[in-house]
């Protein structure tokens, strides 16, 4: 194959290859720098195409947190996406290792129910819910994200982790039966340890998922107090003025702990993205 | 949704764990002590499930009958209706947003996946640094996609974006990018894909991956060039891979809501209005619950079909190549 010839002079640099290579990480990246480098323009620099901020300025991101109440975002998209992936866990876990590991029966059609209904579009349900929190008083909290985010995304975690589960080689759990441990002590102290990457999975799907999330969070929680990200950078500022600068601001501010977070589990996240795919 | 081809391989391992497991008492006994375990450990997920899933679809469908009435602290059904539907039928505006829906859906997966496939093939031969350039893929999937909204309405500006400046220095004027219907359009399917093409990448790249490197060597030796190469054998052994990356993108694309939201607003007019922008539109903007369920109920029952027909053509597709 061409690879496999020996390449002389510039050739060995510049080919097919590295060119491909380039235009792929420029078309991913450009717009993520200009995003970085427009939260540094001032309030004229930002009315501007000048490819670099002039001069450059912190000033947006001072104003995302003081003028508007960014941190108040981020605080309750922390609180709403933990818990809602504490639950997701806890619950999956324990779902996942009884799907894939004890004798029940039906389990196929169940497990087909929940491929149908992780896949469900979300403005199907929200007005039904969006009426029962009215009528219950839930409208405008935490637990009006925090259970609906559990909920969808319970099946697709209890996939993967039966998946995981399933492929634990079935002596340990036999060690463990024979010195007479509980079931619930199995799972939790022989089983879990196994199957770490799929709760890795699991969690990381889960709660990218609810930091993104966005229908919901609009239509259940639209007071200021209770934004969470995605529903404060869509609606800040007015009807009349849009700015840019701080909104990018508070861009990178969200973007960067869910980016370190992918970037750390990558490995977990690329698993969990083709787990069909490879291990079907 | 990335296992949806495991469901529909039958041969899923038959033997029960419990065989497996060294039996102290009566087999049976201690079989349907183990089955009851398993029910009570997944009844919390399952409960929490049919209540805050299931039980607001079906009430979706009711309600898409009901003549709906929102109060000051609650709401009223007064009446079984057809009439949702009938409003929503005879709605030009709900026409052209399942046209504008399906077109878009159509090509914006269509582009991402012959994208994503491309991206996937060049990263594949790369020898070095193949982890980071997973890894910068994997950043706009992650990035919140009213971010991504927000940002390509900034680049988008007509007086001082950056791609209507390149558009100006390339000799098309002083165009409005998302002031017309078509260019509105476009615009919104190049944000989309900027966002997704790398999701498919990396699904496609896993599945090259994992091809073995013994049929290109035979390949190699029978003379056969790249184009002949990929068409032969690469892509029919990467079709599972494909098809399942167009459902999961299918599937995705089809509930387009944030960036139509953030971005034009469903406009110029209704341009760029997809179904669930219209949903929402009629039940938080114009309060008219009854039509917009039946918007919504409509719209998943025409994703829940498109799903079971792709799964039966997938699976016939899978079951011919078994051959």
């Amino acid at each position: 194959m061409a690879l496999k010839k020996t390449r002389h002079g510039w050739h060995r640099y510049i080919n097919g290859l590295t060119i491909a290579t380039t235009l792929t990480v420029l078309f991913v990246i450009l717009p993520l720098l200009w995003m970085i480098t427009s939260s540094f323009k001032g309030p004229k620099s930002i009315a501007t195409s000048d490819l670099l901020p002039n001069p450059w300025t912190t000033v947006n991101y001072h104003e995302a947190f003081t003028h508007y109440s960014f941190s108040r975002y981020i605080l309750n998209s922390v609180v709403i996406s933990v818990a809602a992936t504490a639950i997701v866990l806890f619950l999956g876990v324990m779902a996942g290792y009884a799907l894939g590991r004890l004798p029940m029966r039906n389990k196929l059609p169940l497990m087909v129910a929940l491929l149908m209904i992780s896949v469900f579009p979300a403005i199907a349900v929200i007005a039904p819910m969006y009426l029962i929190m009215k009528q219950i008083g839930w409208l405008n909290s935490y637990q009006a994200l925090i259970l609906p985010y559990a909920a969808f995304n319970l099946p697709f975690a209890i996939w993967i982790l039966r998946n995981y589960f399933l492929g634990i080689p079935k002596e340990m759990e036999e060690t463990g039966r024979i010195d007479g441990a509980s079931p619930l002590r199995t799972v939790w102290s022989i089983v879990l340890p196994q199957a770490k990457p799929g709760v890795f999975t699991a969690g990381i799907f889960t709660f990218t998922a609810c930091w993104t999330e966005f229908l919901m969070a609009l239509s259940f929680n639209s007071e200021n107090n209770f934004r969470t990200i995605p529903v404060g950078i869509a609606l800040f500022g007015s009807q009349f003025t849009v700015p840019f600068g701080t909104i990018f601001a508070g861009s990178c501010v969200a973007a960067v702990p869910i980016a370190a977070l992918v970037l750390i589990f990558r490995k977990s996240v690329v698993s969990g993205l083709t787990s069909g795919a490879v291990k079907g | 949704m990335a296992i949806a081809e495991r469901v529909e391989k039958p041969p899923l391992p038959p033997e029960p764990p419990a065989a497996a497991i060294p039996l102290i008492g009566r087999p049976d006994a201690h079989r349907r002590k183990l089955a009851r375990l398993g029910w009570m450990f997944s009844a919390p997920a399952l409960v929490v499930i049919a209540v805050v899933t299931l039980f607001p679809i079906v009430f979706s469908v009711v309600m898409s009958f009901e003549n709906v009435n929102v109060t000051g602290s609650g709401y009223q059904f007064n009446g079984t209706t057809l009439g949702n539907y009938n409003v929503i039928l005879n709605n030009q505006t709900w026409r052209y947003a399942l046209g504008f829906t399906v077109l878009y859906t159509l090509i914006t997966v269509l582009v991402e996946i012959i994208l994503g496939t491309a991206i996937a093939l060049v990263l594949e031969r790369l020898t070095h640094g193949r982890g980071w350039m997973m890894a910068l893929l994997l950043i706009p999937w992650s990035l919140i996609t009213v971010i991504s909204a927000q940002l390509w309405y900034y680049m988008y500006d007509p007086s001082y974006g950056i791609i209507d400046r390149i558009l100006h220095a390339l000799g098309f004027g002083n165009p409005v990018i998302l002031g017309t219907n078509t260019s509105a359009i476009i615009a919104l399917m190049v944000a989309d894909v900027w966002k997704t093409t790398p999701f498919v990448a990396i699904i496609v790249l896993a599945g090259l991956v994992m091809l073995s490197s013994d049929v290109y060597e035979a390949a190699e030796v029978d003379g056969a060039n790249g184009w002949t190469t990929f068409w032969r054998i690469t892509f029919p052994l990467l079709r599972p891979t494909i098809a399942l990356a167009v459902l999961f993108r299918v599937l995705q694309a089809f509930g387009l809501f944030d960036l139509p939201f953030v971005l034009t607003q469903g406009g110029p007019g209704h341009a760029t209005t997809s179904l669930a922008v219209l949903g929402y539109r009629a039940m938080f903007q114009d309060l008219k619950f009854g039509p917009g369920a039946a918007v919504a109920t409509s719209t998943a029952l025409l994703v829940v079909l498109g799903c079971m027909a792709f799964l039966r053509v997938f699976k016939a597709q899978v079951g011919s190549e078994g051959n």
